[in-house]
Order: structure tokens, then C-alpha cells, then sequence
């Protein structure tokens, strides 16, 4: 053996050279980077902003406010990820929905409440659909099971959304994006490749402490060479062509649709609802809800946040009026929000 | 975004996989994926498998440092 | 005898008396424990400890206990934390109409089995029958009054920068197991409940050493959730070492699957014990010999910076702070 080779934790604790911002697109990479302490590995000059990776983040007040009306108002059974329980909607969450007596339930996947409603069905059950390209697969198959069997009392209130429309809002907000692992599981390297056209680098990141040190290491050095680059840091788990299957899925069963994101606003083409011949098992069409228009605190800065343009600590309302137990704004809400993991992690 | 479990594949059964991770197990879907076998490692995300795992964590990571310099 | 409780069964008559005598009377039975108002108690010498609790889990049998086991650990687990050697226990039934007889007697046969093991007598008792849907299955609360043992004082106050924190067993695992029974997951595990009546271990303790500055069980809350209360009380920091702390392999497995983080899952036979450095040695040999605490391990160590928070030393070796303990544990998938 010759000289030792510098480790990944290495590379990046030592990091001396200019402002270099590296952007997570995934909350589960925020809350894992917080978990392990990355960020107290960090030199001064090297940043990792939380992106708007979460999808409970980004959904937007008046996707809970419509849920809280299927459940109150029309009497239907949701079936949610716990992950969007407690998020505030105009009026109630639904957990403050579930103590007017709505029925709430949680599910770990979308193929449960299908087998709920098959179980029961006197009620009409309606399953909350977030979550990007890795979720939505999962979402589409329920709806596929359901439509098979005939089941008449499931839809989806959809809310789900797709990363390219982000990547390409917040280009100049990083000059490194920490690509999404379980994303590019699905959706494959091409958008990755194209975006080092566009002169954006990236890496795509597993979960494990190992895999993050090494990405945002292997990040680091690329960066020096000077040249947009793209580095798959986690080919064991992503393959060039994604999951076909699964992409040939969402094609078959989901249009692209204009999407607003909490503290983002409205980006074109970044969102995914069911196609017209699915428009049964779709809650908005079956229930004919009226349009909902949510109402956010303006003194909020979650798309600043968001967008790298501030820290958490930077907003007015940050461990103020706004903290986990009583969120205001969408990083406060899922506990892979910037702002919760700030909260949760600062002394 | 997406809590994802690696899990090993039990059996198979009609587009269903039984995977087992450290011993809790689950039914997951496994119609997005092909030539999946028992003893295979998938990637988990609500309940179904994404992606079939072709590598050790470890291996991975240490060939991605290998390659770095 | 009917095969379900009824509202009869409440109603302080013919069929009352039947319950208490067929169910409780024959499993509890004991010389205090008479037909008479109120039970009549030599007292003991010293100080006693009084503690209460109320048993509401459901479903009321779950893989490695039922509410009838958990009602009695759970309060002489209490006496046990502060030093105190379980005497008595009274219970309070409140079963709804229509409750099973054959689990009323389980779960009485539990309590019985549970108290002799601890060598409490449970000496008084009440039992009411609400209407279908006031109650989910049945709710208990025990009562108990224990010994001080002498020259012992613990309290979550006690924790000085410099001791060390032990837990006595793998945590989480009443919780998972509650949470898998409970909701509809579709997962299996071997996960069984950590239920058991501590007295014996904290004995074990005393035995060697009354120099012992926290005994705690981690119940609703989890570990996490009482390290933080001792954090507070005693305004201390408390830094864990996240490799060793104790997770079955199939707790672990569930967590990753729902996104959860073990250190709030509830136990109901584990203890945090905070001892001065020179005593843990002598703590952990005793507590191994126990086998509710066979797996005693030390998790980490009292600090005198971050008082009020619990700071772990991760995997990569950096510190963090462990999120403080929040509401209702949600699954997650984001």
C-alpha cells in the first residue's frame, strides 16, 4: 500500500477553499445529515442548504384544507402517511380534524388503503397522495388494484409532484445539488446528465452516513477540476435507465399538471394528477370539491429558506410563533423541514 | 424524500414479495421490478420495492473513494 | 356465569358479588384482602412511598403481557424507582359491557401471577361496568404503597456531571409491539413486549450500593423521553454514545420501515439509572444477575455543558442533539 488515501470525512473537514453552497433535494437527507451531525463536520466555507425535498413541505395549505373537508364535510375515511398528520391546514390539521370526529387513518403504503377500503366498504376512503417520483408508483398501483377490483368507494386526492420543474427554479441557489437517491431510483441519471449541460453539478446520494460522506466528498473534489460534473454515488441502488416499469407507470396513469408548492408558489409542469379515464378514483372529480385557496402567514419565509436565500434563524417568526409543536410555515412542518431540523438540533 | 428500507426478499407469491428487514417482515408489491428471487435485496418505499440492491453499502463507497484519486 | 361482563355485573348486586368472587377473589386472594370497606394494614416501619397509575392499553393483550400484567408492573415499577420495596396494591376495573369473562379471568390471572413474583399482596379492589363504547375493552388503575428502603433517596433531581447512564435492557420494545398490534402495518416481527416487574433488579442495586442518583423507568415517552425530564430536573447535560445503545434487530427493522426513532418507543421493563462513576461497575454486575436486566449496558454519561438537552455522539463521531421528545409517534415515509 502506498500513502494513505485521505477518507471521505477528510475531504470534507478540511475543505479550506472558497464559498462552496451544496443543496439537498431530499428531506430525508436533511434529517439524515442532521441525525449523524454532518453539518458539525463542516469547515466555515462550506454550506449545505435544505432544499425543498420534503414532500410534506411543499404541499401546500390547501391540500390539508381540502382533506379536512373530505373528511368533515363529506363524511369520507383518509387514509394518509403519518408524516402529514399534524401539518396545519387554514383551520384544523387532521389530527385536529380526528378530534372533530373525522376519521383518519394511517397507512405505511398506498396499497393498505385499498385493502381498507375492500374491508369496509361502507365507507368511502380517500388516500392522501404526496410524495415525488418514488412515491408515486406506490400511489398508481393502488389506484390500478382498485380499478381491477372494481372497488367503487377508493380515490386519491392527489398532491404529487416531480423534481425537475425544482431543480431547474433553484439552479442558482447551489452549485452542487445532493441528487435525491430513491428519486433517480425511478427516474434514472438522464435529467442528471442533462443538467451538466445546463452547467448545474450534481451527485447522487445514498442514505447511509457512509454514503453521504462520500458523495459530498466525491462532490468536493469534482468540484475542484472546475467543470460542471454528475457523479452516481449510488449505483447500487440507481441504474442509468431508473425503474421503466415504474416510469412506464406513472406514464400510463398520470398526466403532468402546473403544481404550487408551499413557499415556492406555482412551477409549471411539476405536478402529476390521475388521467381522465381514472377521473373515478380521482377525489377532486368524484366529490366535485370546490376550488380551495389556503391561507399562509405572510411574515413566513419558508421560500426563502427554501431557496438558500436565508437560514431558518433569519425568519421573525422562527422559535417564535413558529416551532414544531405549533408550525407555520411548510419547513416547520414535517420534521424534514429545514426549520424543524434547525429547531430540533440547535442548543 | 423517501425513507427507503433495504430488505431481503423471503418469497415471492403472485407479483408479492415477503421481505424481511433484521427480522420485521411485510408483504410488499413487486410488480415493478423483474427477475426478482428469494435472497435478493430490494429497496422498500410504502410497500413497494423500487429498486433491487446490487451491492454491499461498504464495497460501494470504498470503490467510489478508489475511483476519486 | 354469563361468558360476557354485563351491566349487571356493575350494579352492586347478586351478579357483582358473583364477578368478585369467581374472577377476582379467587386469583387475588390473600389474608388483607377481605370483604370489608377498606383493607387493614400493619404499618410499616420508616417512610412508604404511594403511587397511582392508570392502564389503558389496547389492545389489552399483546405478544409478552396483557393490561392485567402491565397494571401491576407498571406501579410497583414506580415504587421500585424511588428505593421503595412494593407492599400493597389496590386495583380499579372499569370493563365495558360485553367484555370477554374468559379474558377478564386472564388478565386477573396475570395480575395475580405478576404480583406474587414481586411479592405484593393486592389488598382492596373496585370494579364498575360501563355502557357498550364508554370504554375500549377494559381500563385498570393500581394503586401502591411500598418500604422506603433506608438511607436511599433518588430522584430525577440527583444526576451530577461526571455519572454515568445505564439502561437495564434493549429499548423500544413495548412500543413496537403495542404500535404493530394496534395498527393495521401488515408487519411481523418476534417482537415481544419488555413488559416485567423491575423490583428485583432495583434490589439488586441496593443491595450493593445506596449511592444510586436516578432510577427511572422509561415508559410512555421511551427513554429519550425520561433523559430529557432528568436533563431538565437536574439541569445537566446528557450525552449518549448512539453505537451503544441497545435495539433489537427486529425493533430496528420496524423503525426503519415507519421512520422512527427508538429512543421514544415506550418500554415497560426498563430503567435508566444514573450512578456516580466509582458505582457503576458494582451496578451493572448486580443488575446483570437479574434477568430482567441481564443486558444492562451503559448508553452515556452526565455533562455539565448543554444542560436541558441530550446530545449523542454519532455513528461519524460528531455530536448532535437528540430531537427533543414531540406528540403522538407518527409513521413516516419522508
Amino acid at each position: 500500500m502506498g500513502t494513505k488515501k485521505p477518507c471521505a470525512q477528510e475531504i470534507i473537514s478540511s475543505y479550506d477553499g472558497p464559498r462552496l453552497r451544496i443543496m439537498e433535494t431530499c428531506g430525508t437527507h436533511t434529517h439524515e445529515i442532521f441525525r449523524l451531525g454532518i453539518r458539525t463536520i463542516l469547515p466555515p466555507n462550506l454550506e449545505l442548504i435544505s432544499g425543498p425535498g420534503c414532500p410534506v413541505c411543499v404541499t401546500p395549505v390547501s391540500f390539508i384544507d381540502e382533506a379536512v373537508m373530505l373528511a368533515l364535510e363529506y363524511g369520507t375515511t383518509i387514509c394518509t402517511f403519518g408524516d402529514l398528520v399534524r401539518v396545519p391546514g387554514t383551520r384544523y390539521s387532521l389530527a385536529a380534524a380526528r378530534a372533530q370526529g373525522a376519521n383518519i387513518r394511517i397507512v405505511y403504503a398506498p396499497l393498505d388503503a385499498v385493502s381498507y377500503a375492500k374491508k369496509h366498504p361502507h365507507e368511502s376512503v380517500v388516500f392522501l397522495s404526496v410524495g415525488f417520483e418514488t412515491t408515486t408508483p406506490a400511489s398508481c398501483l393502488s389506484v390500478r388494484l382498485a380499478a381491477a377490483e372494481e372497488l367503487t368507494n377508493f380515490s386519491l386526492l392527489t398532491a404529487n409532484k416531480t423534481m425537475p420543474g425544482a431543480y431547474r427554479a433553484l439552479k442558482d441557489s447551489a452549485d452542487i445539488f445532493l441528487y435525491p437517491g430513491h428519486v433517480h431510483a425511478i427516474t434514472g441519471t438522464a435529467l442528471c446528465e442533462e443538467m451538466v449541460k445546463e452547467g448545474v453539478s450534481g451527485v447522487i446520494a445514498g442514505f447511509t452516513a457512509d454514503e453521504i460522506l462520500t458523495a459530498l466528498a466525491v462532490a468536493i473534489v469534482r468540484h475542484w477540476e472546475g467543470r460542471p460534473f454528475f457523479v452516481n454515488c449510488y449505483p447500487r441502488v440507481v441504474r442509468p435507465e431508473g425503474n421503466p416499469k415504474a416510469v412506464a407507470l406513472m406514464d400510463t396513469m398520470m398526466d403532468r399538471c402546473d403544481s404550487e408548492w408551499r413557499g415556492l408558489g406555482c412551477i409549471a409542469d411539476s405536478g402529476m394528477r390521475l388521467k381522465d379515464e381514472f377521473a373515478a378514483f380521482d377525489a377532486r372529480r368524484r366529490f366535485h370539491l370546490p376550488p380551495v385557496t389556503g391561507h399562509a402567514n405572510p411574515a413566513c419565509r419558508c421560500g426563502d429558506i427554501l431557496q438558500g436565500k436565508c437560514r431558518p434563524c433569519d425568519c421573525t417568526l422562527f422559535g417564535k410563533t413558529c416551532t414544531p409543536e405549533h408550525p407555520i410555515g411548510a419547513c416547520m412542518v414535517s420534521n424534514e423541514g429545514a426549520c424543524s431540523a434547525w429547531f430540533q438540533y440547535s442548543v | 424524500m423517501c425513507v427507503g428500507l433495504p430488505a431481503r426478499i423471503v418469497t415471492m407469491n403472485q407479483g408479492m414479495a415477503l421481505v424481511d428487514a433484521g427480522g420485521a417482515r411485510r408483504e410488499v408489491s413487486a410488480q415493478l421490478l423483474d427477475d426478482l428471487e428469494p435472497g435478493d435485496y430490494v429497496m422498500v418505499h410504502a410497500g413497494i420495492a423500487i429498486a433491487k440492491i446490487t451491492e454491499e453499502n461498504s464495497d460501494e463507497t470504498d470503490r467510489m473513494m478508489e475511483d476519486l484519486f | 356465569m354469563n361468558q360476557t361482563v354485563t351491566l349487571a355485573h356493575g350494579a352492586g348486586g347478586r351478579q357483582t358479588s358473583e364477578l368478585i368472587d369467581q374472577v377476582f377473589k379467587t386469583h387475588f386472594s390473600n389474608p388483607d384482602l377481605t370483604a370489608d370497606d377498606a383493607a387493614v394494614l400493619p404499618a410499616p416501619t420508616g417512610p412508604i412511598a404511594m403511587t397511582t397509575d392508570g392502564f389503558i392499553v389496547s389492545p389489552a393483550f399483546f405478544p409478552g403481557g396483557n393490561i392485567g400484567k402491565l397494571s401491576v408492573c407498571g406501579t410497583v415499577n414506580d415504587l421500585a424507582c424511588m428505593g421503595a420495596k412494593p407492599l400493597y396494591l389496590s386495583c380499579a376495573f372499569v370493563i365495558e359491557e360485553g367484555f370477554p369473562m374468559e379474558q377478564l379471568e386472564q388478565i386477573a390471572a396475570s395480575m395475580a401471577a405478576t404480583a406474587s413474583e414481586v411479592g405484593v399482596r393486592i389488598v382492596s379492589g373496585d370494579t364498575k361496568v360501563a355502557g357498550k363504547g364508554q370504554v375500549d375493552g377494559v381500563f385498570i388503575t393500581t394503586t401502591g404503597i411500598g418500604q422506603l428502603t433506608d438511607g436511599v433517596r433518588t430522584s430525577g433531581a440527583f444526576a451530577k456531571p461526571g455519572d454515568r447512564v445505564i439502561v437495564t435492557g434493549d429499548i423500544g420494545r413495548h412500543g413496537c409491539t403495542i404500535l404493530l398490534a394496534r395498527e393495521d402495518f401488515g408487519i411481523e416481527t418476534d417482537v415481544t413486549s419488555d413488559c416485567a416487574p423491575l423490583w428485583q433488579a432495583v434490589r439488586s442495586i441496593l443491595d450493593v450500593t445506596t449511592d444510586v442518583h436516578v432510577i427511572r423507568d422509561a415508559t410512555r415517552g421511551g427513554v429519550g423521553t425520561v433523559l430529557y425530564e432528568i436533563a431538565a430536573q437536574s439541569q445537566v447535560g446528557i450525552r449518549l454514545d448512539a453505537n451503544a445503545i441497545p435495539v433489537a434487530d427486529s425493533v430496528r427493522g420496524v423503525c426503519g420501515m415507519l421512520g422512527l426513532e427508538p429512543l421514544y418507543l415506550a418500554c415497560e421493563g426498563r430503567l435508566v439509572i444514573v450512578t456516580p462513576t466509582e458505582q457503576t461497575d458494582s451496578v451493572l454486575n448486580a443488575l446483570r444477575r437479574i434477568p430482567a436486566s441481564r443486558e444492562a449496558t451503559v448508553i452515556g454519561e452526565i455533562t455539565a455543558d448543554h444542560p436541558g438537552y441530550v446530545t449523542l455522539t454519532t455513528a461519524i463521531g460528531a455530536q448532535t442533539i437528540l430531537p427533543a421528545p414531540g406528540g403522538e409517534l407518527l409513521p413516516r415515509i419522508c
